[in-house]
């Protein structure tokens, strides 16, 4: 991760808290303040296509974020993460269908429970590594998923679970261009959070746990407590995501979250940057956008001349498939270090320019 | 970088492209299919088939004057895929309907589609999506949910009514014991409880029910328990592939069993695939004849498999000609609404009910007539039984098979049941 500073000479720093802040200089932090503020414009530009897909991305930004925790900070790993988002999904569900609690409080509400159940499931991590971790948490995934499928008080069993729209004080938000600012308002709080996570004494004991787990437990960090509560904290923010993605769709369904979700939740963390919390985003943005660029080509192929020639037909949706997945290769070949590390190359690049060299 | 803005011109050449025939297009159609995923099997013919029809719709001048705008996508089956979709559709540019596809899915729209009065013509038959007033009360309302066929139950009282008189008829002693088999999804599950309880009430034994999945596997294990369980008349309640599976495992374990297949269970290229293992299965017909049948309507389907297939050398399973049917109901009514006030979802749900018994234009003696009434979404009540046999090695092409007489599906018999209200919403 040891990329070139971005720090202007000059700029020293006197005490730990300066060397800690979460925007590096005050240039970085009006940029960040100021792209919050064009994005809340979005829903006033932007398609509906286009802003769904902008809710999308932020709402699987959040449980990548919580993935990152795990794998990128603490050095765990879980293939299970997609369940978690499920569960959390299905719990808002239930608590705004059939408790007096408002949608407003069920998301919050939904992240604890998940939060609960991700701690139990995050028992075995204390004691497990590597291979056995993985083979634990695909142990969740599925016991989840069951549970899902047979537990008709709770999700609806097979059938999907209807969840209500977002309200607040009897005011309903309809329609993505409302619901984009209820997003908008988690993902960078979320962001804030765990941003703020990593500069405390907690958040730097699971980098210390990550970086060598017997050092740090030489230096007193208490490694179950510490690894169990990565799991919690990963299962919360699967949780809020959704629950958030829950009264987006207002239909819950237990499809398209098995295995395969769960991979893509570890792709958007690998392809973003592990242990970059910015990085996430990106690699979330990329992953939802990667499927969708592939349908437009595909959608453009379609009766084409190459189309013909190659008499792809219906073969054209698979071929998607396979052009992710070596991406997603290609990727892990030329930019292991995620977009989180191209990013901060391309800012040293025009930092310098013209000079660079 | 290079990449990323090479994607985002094409992207944005695209979106223009899309816009632009957007704008030319008058009537706009979403068309959910299923090509990759669980049930992708018999999706593929039935997506083919609506593009084909809507293709020769267009061909022929449209609708009054209009050309449809047909938005087809590929879902995988998958329900969040589906009401993401149905969020494009029913935004800013809304469709007039949607061909829709699933249980589950099309479950999961049918408030979406009362909110929005879309009218969705799905390819799931099951009897929840009958009820339009929720008078049943055993069903949410579904205003704007249509089909065209026996509902899912409907099609199971049947082949029941059938088993039982077989049984009769072949005179074996004590109690024939059904058994209910397919994936925990909310498609197999459909008619579960209205199959288990008129079994029940005509006299059979209901074993607890098997389950297998929805895609294709090894199914020894379910086959085994089926053996031993004593099953005498088994329900296929999944898709083509998959119950492939189990018939091919059955034929291995040996097990003496009449199976009987949902709509979507069975068809030609199931037949050859599963080749003796598929010989008997009982399955209801939704056409009054499969492809190359002798109807004056199988010319009009002829020319409508000619847009994808300009050779007609290609033999469409049941599916395509059951696909044909309902893409033509829905012009029909498109056709109606049009004169009656502009294509809107709600003129077009009306265009259904405006005549009873009906088939579409030249489509005589392959649709079945359906009649669809403000307070009654069940199209018909007559249900076509039909048997598949196999009577040698199913190697080589389809169509010489069927003219062989190597794959036949032989009438067995029309049952034609009461409009029961107790019988109405599940």
């Amino acid at each position: 991760m040891a990329g070139p500073s971005l720090i202007p000479s000059g700029d020293y720093r006197t005490t730990y808290a300066a060397d800690t802040t979460i925007f590096p200089t005050k240039a970085s932090r009006n940029a960040a303040i100021a792209g919050i503020v064009l994005i809340c414009f979005a829903p006033l530009a932007f398609s509906e296509y286009w802003l769904s897909i902008l809710i999308q991305i932020g709402i699987f930004a959040i449980a990548a974020l919580g993935l990152n925790i795990l794998v990128g900070f603490t050095g765990q790993i879980s293939i299970g993460h997609a369940a978690f988002f499920l569960f959390g999904a299905f719990t808002s569900a239930y608590i705004s269908n059939t408790l007096p609690i408002p949608v407003f409080f069920a998301i919050p509400l939904a992240g604890v429970i998940t939060a609960l159940v991700g701690l139990i499931f995050g028992i075995p991590a204390a004691r497990l590594k590597g291979l056995y971790l993985v083979i634990a948490t695909l142990a969740a995934q599925y016991i989840l998923l069951d549970f899902f499928s047979r537990a008709d008080w709770f999700s609806g069993g097979a059938a999907p679970a209807s969840a209500n729209p977002f309200s607040i004080f009897g005011y309903v938000f309809r329609g993505d261009r409302q619901y984009f600012y209820v997003v908008l308002t988690y993902l960078v709080v979320s962001y804030l959070l765990v941003t703020n996570l990593m500069r405390t004494r907690d958040g730097r004991a699971l980098v210390a746990i990550r970086d060598h787990y017997l050092s740090a437990e030489i230096m007193g960090i208490n490694l179950t407590k510490y690894r169990t509560l990565s799991f919690g904290l990963a299962a919360f923010f699967a949780g809020i995501a959704g629950a958030l993605y829950a009264h987006y769709q207002l239909v819950v369904s237990n499809e398209g979250f098995g295995i395969e979700r769960s991979i893509i939740f570890l792709a958007m963390v690998i392809i973003g940057g592990t242990g970059s919390i910015m990085g996430t985003l990106m690699g979330t943005a990329f992953v939802v956008l990667l499927p969708e660029s592939m349908e437009w080509i595909s959608a453009g192929l379609k009766g084409s001349a190459i189309d013909k020639a190659l008499s792809l037909n219906n073969n054209i949706t698979f071929l998607r498939e396979i052009a992710i997945g070596l991406i997603i290769i290609a990727f892990l070949m030329f930019e292991p270090d995620g977009l989180a590390h191209r990013w901060r190359q391309i800012k040293t690049y025009w930092k310098l320019y013209p000079f660079s060299h | 970088m290079t990449m990323k803005s090479l994607l985002g011109t094409v992207s944005l050449a695209l979106l223009l492209g899309g816009a632009a025939t957007a704008a030319q297009a008058q009537i706009a159609i979403g068309h959910l299919e299923d090509l990759s995923g669980g049930t992708s099997d018999v999706g593929t013919p039935y997506g083919q088939g609506v593009a084909d029809t809507f293709a020769w719709v267009n061909k022929n001048g449209g609708i009054g004057g209009k050309q449809l705008n047909v938005d087809s996508n590929d879902y995988g089956y998958q329900v969040p895929r589906a009401i993401a979709l149905y969020k494009k559709w029913s935004g800013a540019d809304k469709v007039a309907a949607i061909m829709g596809w699933g249980t589950a899915d099309t479950e999961a729209l049918t408030g979406f589609l009362a909110q929005d009065k879309i009218p969705d013509i799905s390819g799931s038959y099951a009897a929840a999506l009958t009820d339009p007033e929720g008078t049943s009360g055993k069903a949410k309302p579904a205003p704007y949910n249509f089909f065209y066929g026996p509902s899912y139950s409907d099609a199971m009282r049947a082949m029941l009514t059938w088993a039982a008189e077989d049984w009769k008829a072949k005179g074996k002693p004590g109690k024939p014991k059904f058994v209910h088999m397919g994936a925990n999804h909310p498609y197999p599950n459909a008619p579960k409880a209205a199959g288990e309880a008129i079994a029940a009430d005509l006299g059979f034994e209901v074993l607890p029910p098997l389950v297998f999945a929805l895609t294709p596997g090894d199914y020894s294990a379910q086959c085994l328990s089926l053996k031993s369980s004593g099953a005498n008349y088994a329900y296929l309640g999944n898709t083509a592939a998959s119950n492939i599976s189990v018939l091919k495992a059955c034929k291995t374990a040996g097990v003496d069993v009449q199976f009987m297949g949902n709509v979507w269970g069975m068809d030609e290229n199931a037949a050859k695939t599963a080749g003796d293992a598929a010989d008997g299965v009982i399955f209801p017909l939704r056409t009054a004849v499969a492809w190359g049948g002798d109807a004056p309507g199988m010319k009009t389907v002829m020319e409508i498999s000619k847009m994808s297939d300009p050779t007609g050398n290609v033999y469409r399973p049941v599916h395509y000609i059951a696909a044909v049917c309902s893409a033509l109901y829905l012009k029909e009514a498109i056709d109606w609404a049009v004169k009656n006030g502009g294509a809107t979802g709600e003129n077009v749900a009306k265009g259904f009910y405006q005549k009873a018994n009906w088939v579409p234009a030249g489509m005589e003696g392959v649709c079945n007539p359906s009649t669809w009434t403000e307070k009654d979404h069940r199209p018909t009540m007559k249900v076509d039984l039909y048997r598949s046999k196999i009577s040698g090695p199913t190697d080589g092409d389809l169509n010489d098979l069927v003219k062989k007489g190597t794959i036949k599906l032989e009438k067995v018999k029309t049952i034609e049941l009461p409009r029961k209200p107790e019988w109405f919403g599940w």
